[in-house]
């Protein structure tokens, strides 16, 4: 009979006796508890980085699509688009027979331009919305103004910058009332959205109806409509629905919430963040096939001290548990290890990436590290407990 | 004179080794003998006279193929491993010629170790060693590491070891083959002194001189005991 305690201390006796061997042994569990750790923060960022640019969007948003999109169920975005019919009077159906619901609607389009200013190109992409578009996205200004739907209604050639844009067109000027090239077409500067996250920041917005026209285009990339109540976006979007299907085929458009675009994207990223959490899982796997090495190694290498403890009355289960805590000591440090070094790494890369380790990333990777030093450790343990004390006794 | 307390019955004890499938060693034929409370025994043979094989069974390391020990009136050789494990760690103290220390502990550790196998109490473990390390003369050299030690300060330390769980039997295999003559001599007197405290102890050598000095002497040759 052994007392716990007891064995747990001649356990990390044996571990401290050999401190490079048990360090090495540990490195590939830290290595392995480390890439976890830090691939899901970063897989979980990327999740919660999306999130947070849908909610900078604007809450209880309804979003109309041309075609069946990937995300409610279509195959082919490319077909989706070419065969878009999505247009003005669209977004008069929905505001006749959805009045009940809708509180702002807008139209919206996106392509991608170089904007030029003097000898400065940027690449950026071209949104065109309606005045309450604007509105309906939250957009705020840092310097100037947002365009009104009197410039909306004459096509006004009046552009918002993105911060990002106006940061490296007009590095040290106030860009305000000058003029940028938009392809071909001259537009006058009226304002300087807030940032609001990489993909707002990199674009431009310009009134709808001067979007059409400069592109030569018809159809709207998509329609987004704000409900007046939020507990009714259910039955706003299927009132939306039923307008669209006075024109339109039901397979000519999409309408999704902005909680469904959210889900559909959210799902996919955390089946990434999944992906990447295996990957790095292998690494951990492989540091365990080392503690099983090492710890077989080590039972060899103690044979004769196995060999004394059963003469001095050890049981093969004693002698079976000694090693087997050993191994778990190995694997669980070097898991607690891991996870500090894994938290500290995904803190450092902060200032590029928004990295957030999940609570229950820790405890899969520790868990999972207790569960590798239990499988890997077990077959050298059970080996040990079953040697033959005379033979171990006679081993040199 | 009072009689003797029989210690260990050995009964028509035979162990057979089956090397191959056609080849089989008979280690130990048909051997019986008696072991009274406070013996001092010597087993002596060649080797490969079956006084290994005869001390893995008297140990409890090992089961015969046919015949009976008979332990405090019980049976070893129908326990099992677990059992053997325990009946060991309270009934045997083994005393090893290289000792079997372990590395960079200290005597008092070493002493402890098979305290930990038994019901003992741990706040009993270190007092119990003390007093063990100063039976054998240690009582300078407690926390020493075993490497710090010299050949007979080990061999006392194992012996203060084999003593801890107050056994029935002392086993010492050649506890004097790796020590000079003159330690070898302290380790013999020593023993000396715990037999006649009372203490049953069986030597196993093949040094016929070293074997005078028990009170009673086993021989074995080929396996068998001889008259």
């Amino acid at each position: 009979m052994m007392h716990i305690t007891e064995t747990i201390k001649t356990s990390l006796d044996a571990i401290f006796v050999n401190k490079v061997r048990s360090a090495l042994t540990m490195l590939g569990v830290i290595i392995g508890v480390l890439s976890v750790i830090l691939l899901i923060s970063i897989g979980h960022g990327i999740q919660n980085y999306v999130k947070d640019q849908f909610e900078a969007l604007g809450s209880n948003l309804v979003f109309v699509m041309p075609g069946k999109t990937p995300l409610s169920g279509g195959r082919d975005p490319a077909e989706a688009f070419s065969r878009n019919k999505l247009e003005g009077k669209h977004v008069k159906l929905i505001k006749t027979q959805a009045s009940d619901f809708v509180d702002q609607i807008s139209g919206g389009l996106q392509v991608g331009e170089t904007i030029k200013y003097k000898t400065k190109s940027y690449y950026a992409s071209v949104l065109g919305l309606d005045a309450s578009g604007l509105n309906i996205q939250n957009y705020k200004y840092s310097q100037g103004r947002g365009f009104t739907e009197r410039e909306v209604k004459s096509k006004a050639k009046v552009v918002i910058l993105g911060p990002k844009v106006a940061e490296e067109l007009f590095p040290n000027t106030n860009p305000i009332g000058l003029n940028v090239k938009v392809g071909t077409n001259t537009y006058k500067i009226i304002g300087i959205a807030e940032s609001k996250g990489r993909n707002y920041d990199e674009a431009i917005l310009i009134p709808l109806t001067s979007a059409l026209d400069s592109f030569g285009l018809k159809n709207y990339s998509y329609i987004i409509l704000s409900v007046k109540n939020d507990d009714e976006i259910n039955l706003a979007v299927k009132q939306v629905k039923r307008a669209l299907l006075r024109d339109l085929k039901a397979d000519e458009f999409s309408v999704m919430t902005q909680n469904e675009v959210l889900d559909s994207i959210q799902s996919i990223l955390q089946m990434l963040t999944l992906a990447l959490g295996a990957i790095a899982a292998i690494s951990l796997l492989v540091g365990g096939i080392g503690i099983m090495n090492i710890m077989l190694v080590s039972v060899t290498e103690r044979t004769r001290e196995i060999g004394l403890r059963k003469a001095l009355g050890a049981t093969p289960t004693n002698i079976t548990i000694q090693f087997l805590i050993e191994s778990l000591v190995l694997s669980t440090t070097g898991g607690i290890i891991g996870i500090i070094l894994g938290w500290l790494a995904s803190l450092s890369l902060r200032g590029f990436l928004r990295t957030e380790v999940p609570w229950w990333s820790v405890l899969l990777a520790f868990s999972f590290s207790v569960f590798v030093g239990a499988i890997f450790g077990t077959y050298p343990a059970v080996k040990a407990g079953k040697k033959d004390p005379i033979e171990s006794l006679r081993y040199e | 004179m009072k009689a003797k307390k029989e210690l260990l019955v050995v009964e028509n004890l035979t162990k057979k080794y089956q090397l191959t499938k056609d080849l089989e060693i008979t280690a130990l034929n048909d051997v019986s003998f008696k072991i009274y409370k406070g013996d001092y025994l010597s087993i002596t043979g060649k080797s490969g006279s079956g006084k290994s094989t005869l001390m893995h069974l008297i140990g409890l390391l090992d089961t015969p193929t046919s015949g009976t020990v008979k332990l405090n009136g019980i049976d070893i050789t129908n326990l099992n491993n677990k059992e053997l494990a325990y009946t060991r760690n309270k009934e045997i103290g083994f005393v090893f010629q290289s000792f079997n220390l372990l590395k960079r502990t200290t005597a008092l550790e070493n002493v402890i170790l098979p305290l930990k196998y038994s019901s003992t109490p741990q706040k009993e473990w270190k007092e119990k060693a003390l007093e063990m390390l100063k039976i054998v003369g240690l009582e300078d050299r407690v926390n020493n590491k075993s490497n710090e030690l010299s050949g007979g300060q080990k061999q006392r330390v194992a012996i203060a070891r084999a003593l801890i769980n107050d056994p029935s039997i002392i086993l010492a295999d050649e506890p004097t083959g790796n020590l000079d003559s003159k330690t070898g001599k302290e380790i013999e007197a020593l023993f000396e002194k715990l037999n006649k405290q009372g203490k049953t102890i069986v030597l196993v050598t093949h040094d016929k001189e070293l074997a005078k000095i028990a009170s009673r002497q086993i021989k074995l040759k080929d396996g068998e005991i001889q008259k």
